[in-house]
């Protein structure tokens, strides 16, 4: 399809899907560029899955006018907001909108100028704003928008072609601009992201729908010299609502029974299946949402036994209630955003009223913070983000709800733990929010984990698979010794200005190292008390707190 | 005839101070097993802790009988009129019940008021020193209650706990159930409100926790009285007086030991501070 003049929502709705199906195949290559703000690898997902939400919501709207397209864009944008690359691409989405707000069709000209107001979006929505990011190439492509369409207004795609070819200069400049990016020998990721984007529009506007299914995006080499760097692969942990019905449950007992191919057969009849047990007896445990459909199976096969059938919606609503009767004499509900189970535990029995899986490399949505600040029982909403990235995302979610909602900016495990601890149930909301921040500076966070690839970080030279030390997200020690990277951190921590010593061994590390780590320092410095959590958490071997 | 005033032995109020003061203080029981111990009469806090450390069994409490208060009110009627009891919360022990029983024993013989402070502890003493001052000064059985009455409400007790289970196996926690099974190592911190233990804040540490009790005394910024306790740790109790001193007098703060039966659930390292802050 080539499109020469006007393009209404209806086109740009198409333009952005075929552009978010582009942006898809070179995911994890993005993720790998990923040093900056902090090097987690998710900066192609976090911005494939805003993109996601925001398509989803486009498809929505009936209308063909592309102020109403591009409205939905933005909210859906918004609502679906993953990481930093994600707010700030939903605050692109927002500024293109009110570019765009009134038109049934756009030229050449309303497109540079709704550029223009996307990359003074993308700018406010940033307290500190960096160049040599995402932020420098929507500035750049907007300017070249402009210049050309200048010379024609009415030409979409000349405008277009502008656009891209701006985006890739400046993605490739991005080194130029920011000092860890040439250190790392990378473009930006972000950058890369809304190029990839972008160009991918572009192809579909000059009808190569059917060529873009069989090619890849080309990532964007720098104009410095480089060589490439990933720490970790992205691990994609999916924060999907749990789907509701019915918990089914029951003993099957017969002769010949084949557990194997039951667990086939059962596969597609619901979620959370487990089938366990021998020829004669075997145990059944499956979400579905119909379990007459389940057990009208299986009674053919043998007897029953201990059926037990519930509702989930109501074991849903128990839990609801269950949160409301915990909510604090104060009101106040404290939402915390916090990676693997056991460290939820360990939220939990601290007091938090609801935990949003996600941390490093896994952010959360602004939508699945937004969720659980409108299901917790209180209208004052305490969000701990516990990661650097996510604070942004959870900054999103009071201009999406009618509670009040304060972020403390937690941006470790230990700093999240600690703001929780202080909270105090005399006070009111807004000082126990101030309490809290004043609380993140009484701890100091270490953080350890491993490169995937070698590079130079911080005038350190990295080699693959060697332990990295972080302290409050400064990496500071490297070495092939996970212990040996432990110390060495501590011991820039003031360990002897501190009381309190926590060790959270993640599912990675073992618990007989994390003793000996434990052991090592108590000898070291006998004033300390340390103690050893099994916090299982994916990505960091250890994150330790002093304070 | 000046007016006598009564307690429990919850107050926490020393004996050197009790007969300065002039206060009579009706002791509630500890009991290991089958024997038992009058508080602060039979036991001192440190008896009490060398004890505990050595039974299995987990000692039991028990209010004072009606008859103990009867006896009291009996003697102090043969000096007095009028008699002003104030005691431990309602909620937390049946020492009103048994107060308020022996009052109406005793009938017309004497006037005889109970209040339930719904305080414990020096929360409890310092309003009940408060009271003894009001009544050694000349004050009337009415401006004494009306002494005690205002001071309830300003009357604030932080509480340290090194560990809650003695709290939980005494069936005294209150609105802090929810803080068991932290699953890191936690000194809670808790206090009283409306008559009934309640949660404040959690720290990693004692000394954040003494800090945290600091920070709690600043917010007061005009206090009547203040008093300080520990359970086993004499040496923390100087610190944090010596913490406090910025905010009140060192000389002034009283100093006690948190006696025997709030022991048993408060646990070993326990520490409080009472604030009684200025009236307008």
């Amino acid at each position: 399809m080539k499109q020469g003049n006007n393009i209404n929502g209806r086109d740009f709705r198409e333009m952005f899907t075929a552009a978010t199906n582009w942006l898809e195949k070179s995911v994890s290559d993005i993720d790998a560029l990923n040093v900056f703000p902090v090097p987690d690898g998710d900066t192609g997902t976090n911005m494939l899955l805003t993109m996601h939400s925001t398509i989803e919501e486009a498809d929505r709207t009936p209308n063909g006018k592309i102020s109403v397209v591009s409205q939905a864009m933005a909210k859906g944008a918004l609502i679906g907001a993953r990481g930093n690359s994600g707010v700030i691409l939903s605050q692109i989405w927002c500024g293109l909108a009110q570019g765009l707000a009134g038109k049934d069709d756009f030229n050449g000209c309303d497109l540079a100028n709704a550029l223009s107001q996307a990359s003074v979006m993308a700018y406010k929505g940033l307290s500190n704003p960096v160049e040599g990011t995402i932020l420098t190439v929507i500035k750049d492509a907007a300017a070249a928008a402009q210049e050309q369409a200048a010379k024609d207004k009415n030409d979409v795609i000349s405008v277009m072609e502008a656009v891209v070819n701006a985006a890739n200069e400046s993605v490739a400049n991005t080194p130029r601009l920011l000092p860890v990016l040439k250190e790392a020998g990378v473009v930006d990721a972000g950058g890369q992201g809304l190029y990839t984007l972008l160009e991918g529009a572009l192809r579909y506007l000059n009808g190569e729908a059917e060529l873009m299914q069989f090619r890849k995006p080309q990532m964007i080499a720098s104009n410095i010299p480089l060589t490439p760097l990933v720490f970790m692969a992205p691990e994609r942990v999916a924060v999907e609502e749990i789907p509701f019905g019915y918990c089914t449950e029951f003993m099957l007992k017969g002769q010949e029974l084949n557990p194997d191919k039951l667990r086939k057969r059962l596969k597609k009849k619901g979620e959370s299946l487990i089938v366990v047990g021998d020829e004669s007896t075997v145990r059944v445990h499956i979400h579905t949402l119909d379990p007459g459909n389940v057990i009208r199976y299986v009674t053919s096969m043998g007897t029953m036994h201990g059926v037990s059938i519930r509702n989930m919606d109501e074991q849903h609503q128990d839990f609801l209630e269950m949160q409301k009767q915990r909510a604090p004499a104060t009101g106040v509900a404290i939402v915390a955003v916090v990676p693997g189970e056991r460290l939820s535990e360990v939220f939990s029995s601290l007091g938090v009223t609801a935990v949003v899986p996600g941390g490093q490399t896994m952010n959360p949505s602004t939508k699945d913070l937004l969720q659980a600040a409108e299901q917790s029982a209180s209208d004052k909403v305490i969000i701990l983000p516990n990661n650097k990235n996510i604070v942004l995302t959870a900054g999103q979610v009071q201009s999406l709800t009618t509670k009040q909602v304060k972020v403390v900016p937690s941006k470790t495990i230990p700093q999240g733990v600690a703001a929780l601890l202080a909270f105090d149930y005399e006070a009111d909301f807004e000082t126990n929010v101030s309490i809290m921040t004043e609380a993140l500076s009484t701890v100091k966070s270490i953080e350890v984990t491993h490169a995937i690839r070698s590079t130079r970080l911080n005038g350190l030279s990295i080699k693959k698979k060697q332990a990295i030390g972080f302290l409050d997200g400064a990496l500071i020690a490297v070495g092939d010794k996970t212990a040996e990277v432990v110390y060495e951190v501590l011991a820039k921590a003031e360990p002897d200005k501190a009381d309190v010593v926590t060790i959270y061994y993640g599912d990675e590390a073992k618990e007989a190292e994390a003793n000996a780590i434990n052991e090592t320092i108590s000898t070291q410095y006998p004033n300390l008390q340390v103690e050893v959590v099994n916090g299982g958490q994916p990505h960091y071997k250890y994150i330790i707190s002093i304070e | 005839m000046a007016v006598k005033i009564v307690t429990d032995s919850t107050s926490d109020i020393t004996s050197d101070l009790a007969q300065k003061l002039g206060i009579t203080v009706v002791p509630l029981t500890v009991s290991f097993g089958h024997e038992s111990f009058l508080d602060r009469v039979d036991i001192t806090t440190d008896e009490f802790y060398r004890r505990l450390a050595k039974e299995s069994a987990f000692p039991t409490t028990t209010q004072p009988a009606p008859g103990a208060f009867i006896e009291v009110y009996d003697r102090l009627a043969k000096e007095t009129d009028e008699i002003l009891t104030i005691v431990i919360s309602s909620k937390l022990s049946g020492t009103y019940q048994s107060a308020t029983n022996a009052k109406n024993i005793v009938g017309n013989k004497c006037h005889i008021e109970v209040i339930d402070s719904a305080k414990v502890a020096m929360g409890l003493g310092l309003i009940v020193i408060a009271a003894a001052e009001a009544a050694q000064s000349g004050a009337s059985l009415d401006e004494v209650m009306a002494a005690v009455n205002t001071r309830i409400p300003r009357s604030h007790l932080v509480i340290y706990f090194e560990t809650l289970q003695y709290l939980a196996k005494g069936g005294r926690i209150g609105k802090a159930k929810g803080l068991l099974g932290a699953m890191l190592s936690i000194k809670q911190i808790l206090t009283l409100k409306d008559g009934e233990i309640a949660p404040l804040t959690q720290r990693r540490s004692k000394p954040a926790g003494m800090e945290y009790m600091h920070s709690f005394v600043a917010r007061f910024p005009k206090i009547e009285k203040l008093a300080v306790e520990y359970c086993t740790t004499p040496e923390d109790v100087d610190k944090l007086a010596e913490l406090l001193s910025p905010l009140f007098p060192k000389e002034q703060i009283y100093q006690s030991t948190v006696s025997p039966v709030l022991g048993a659930y408060a646990g070993p390292g326990a520490l409080a501070v009472s604030v009684l802050e200025a009236g307008e």
